[in-house]
């Protein structure tokens, strides 16, 4: 059965429709109906009511709901819902809504650990005053001046030539 | 070698040796590794995931990181063999039960196993017997070095090594040790420590990670968070944690010996003549058993069996084991009939 409307497509979408008690069988191709299907009011999806529903919840996910990440496809929506990033870059096009989960989670938002060999000089650069500056709150903290000043004067050895920030 | 070799042999970690091996099992320490320009498995495509498959199979094999490496591709691996594995903690559960293109490297002596394709493109894993978290991580390090040096790891400076789950970000590490804790567990003491360890953003879980419960008086130690610590710090928190459970253990088995020897010993041999005479055993009732037992060595009523026997009939007796030993599928009746006179002809001669 071809298309109603455009006559050129295989009818796929069968509608009845009744008016003033006379029902009527219509028949039209997927695009078709799409316009057809328009005038009638649009029932809400399932997903505009879970949005609906965290909204109200956690504000972080509003602003965060309409976010996709233009590398792998992932919704902030779809990540909330099944706990799992899609790709590495991720945790820069959702990072607004992961720092607060991730200070949650580790109790902190800064890798001090390893860094991977072929990482760039910067990176291991900073992630080393990273680690330094931490031993030296804790110098301080414990009134090791001595160690203190020998951590102050290697960072500044090593921050002259490195920007700061993340 | 095959998985068939696995059936009736253990690794090393079994062995019962290392630092407080009386209550300490194993260490292990794993990583979680992603390559970067692919994307995270959940959103990979059949296509990368053979590329990603390929590509970690290929460098493992040929980085040499340990001698007589086995490769089992477990997209095509019988339900039995990757039941085994996951008893030998060669493999996760979530691996097993996975789909598409993923796999496991393993060395002979089962203190390295690498996991391509789990919930991460590759799992680092290395577990050694008793409390040995040094020798562990030292391991673990070296093999990440190598395998860093051809592969581009997912990483950043601010969040460290990225993970598909945002709990393992950072240095993707877990720490996790397992103690045999039975007079904690009888006298009730058991929820003191997993209150006090828990306060040190330490966990506690069964047997085999994550959603598993506790079982012949097995638990696993781990850290909860990963980023924010540097390896060395998270591996240090745990080692100071470690021997204070121990000791705590320890003063549980002399306090049931000064207070109740009678129903201690009673409750110990009474458990060794079940091993060694039950025709039918079931493989929660085993644990409960060999926990008894493996007490009873500790604190010294028992000597005729070694911690190594001992240690091995923990995993020997599992499911997956007993119906690769007997080479076919078997009901759990059928097991149950196998697994008790395994334990016999193991105990018998003694």
């Amino acid at each position: 059965m071809k298309c109603e409307s455009c006559n050129k497509k295989l009818a796929t979408v069968h509608l009845t429709e009744i008016v003033e008690n006379e029902k009527k069988e219509r028949h039209f191709c997927e695009d078709c109906a799409q316009n057809v299907t328009n005038h009638f009011p649009k029932a809400p999806s399932p997903s505009d009511i879970l949005t609906s529903l965290i909204n109200q919840v956690s504000p972080e996910i509003r602003e965060m709901s309409k976010t996709t990440c233009p590398v792998c496809g992932l919704s902030y929506l779809e990540f909330r819902s099944q706990g799992r990033l899609g790709c590495p870059m991720d945790y820069n096009v959702f990072k607004k809504g992961l720092l607060p989960l991730i200070e949650r989670m580790h109790g902190s938002s800064q890798h001090v650990g390893k860094v991977p060999a072929n990482a760039g000089a910067e990176i291991i650069k900073k992630n080393e005053l990273i680690q330094l500056r931490k031993e030296l709150n804790e110098a301080v903290e414990k009134e090791d001046y001595e160690k203190a000043a020998e951590l102050r004067d290697k960072i500044y050895e090593l921050s002259g030539n490195v920007e700061d920030g993340d | 070698m095959e998985i068939k070799d696995l059936s009736d042999k253990t690794g090393e970690w079994l062995r019962g040796t290392g630092k407080e091996s009386d209550i300490v099992i194993s260490s292990r320490i794993r990583l979680a590794r992603n390559i970067a320009g692919f994307p995270f498995l959940s959103r990979a495509n059949l296509k990368q995931r053979k590329e990603i498959e390929s590509l970690l199979r290929t460098t493992i094999v040929e980085s040499n990181i340990t001698q007589d490496i086995s490769y089992v591709n477990l997209s095509n691996a019988t339900p039995v063999d990757k039941l085994l594995l996951v008893e030998r903690h060669l493999i996760s559960k979530e691996h097993a039960e996975g789909e598409g293109e993923r796999g496991v490297a393993f060395g002979k002596a089962e203190t390295i196993s690498l996991m391509i394709n789990e919930e991460d493109h590759l799992r680092i894993q290395v577990i050694h017997s008793g409390f040995e978290l040094k020798n562990t991580w030292e391991t673990t390090d070296e093999i990440d070095n190598v395998l860093g040096k051809s592969l581009n790891f997912a990483f950043s400076a601010r969040f460290g090594y990225l993970t598909a789950c945002p709990t393992n970000v950072g240095t993707g590490m877990r720490v996790s040790v397992m103690l045999h804790l039975p007079a904690l567990g009888m006298t009730k003491h058991i929820e003191k420590v997993f209150n006090a360890v828990g306060k040190l953003g330490l966990v506690v879980r069964g047997l085999y990670g994550e959603g598993t419960k506790v079982s012949g008086d097995l638990y696993q130690i781990s850290n909860q968070f990963a980023l924010g610590k540097s390896e060395k710090e998270i591996i240090s928190i745990i080692e100071s944690v470690i021997p204070r459970i121990t000791s705590y253990e320890r003063m549980a088995r002399k306090a049931l010996v000064l207070e109740s020897k009678d129903q201690l010993e009673d409750r110990i041999w009474r458990s060794y003549g079940m091993l060694k005479a039950a025709r039918m055993i079931t493989s929660e009732e085993i644990l409960q058993l060999l926990s008894q037992v493996r007490m009873g060595v500790n604190i010294g009523l028992i000597d005729e069996i070694e911690m190594q026997t001992l240690n091995e009939l923990f995993v020997l007796t599992l499911p997956g084991h007993l119906q690769k030993l007997q080479g076919c599928e078997l009901d759990s009746t059928q097991r149950n009939i196998i697994r008790a006179s395994y334990v016999r002809k193991r105990l018998d001669g003694l």
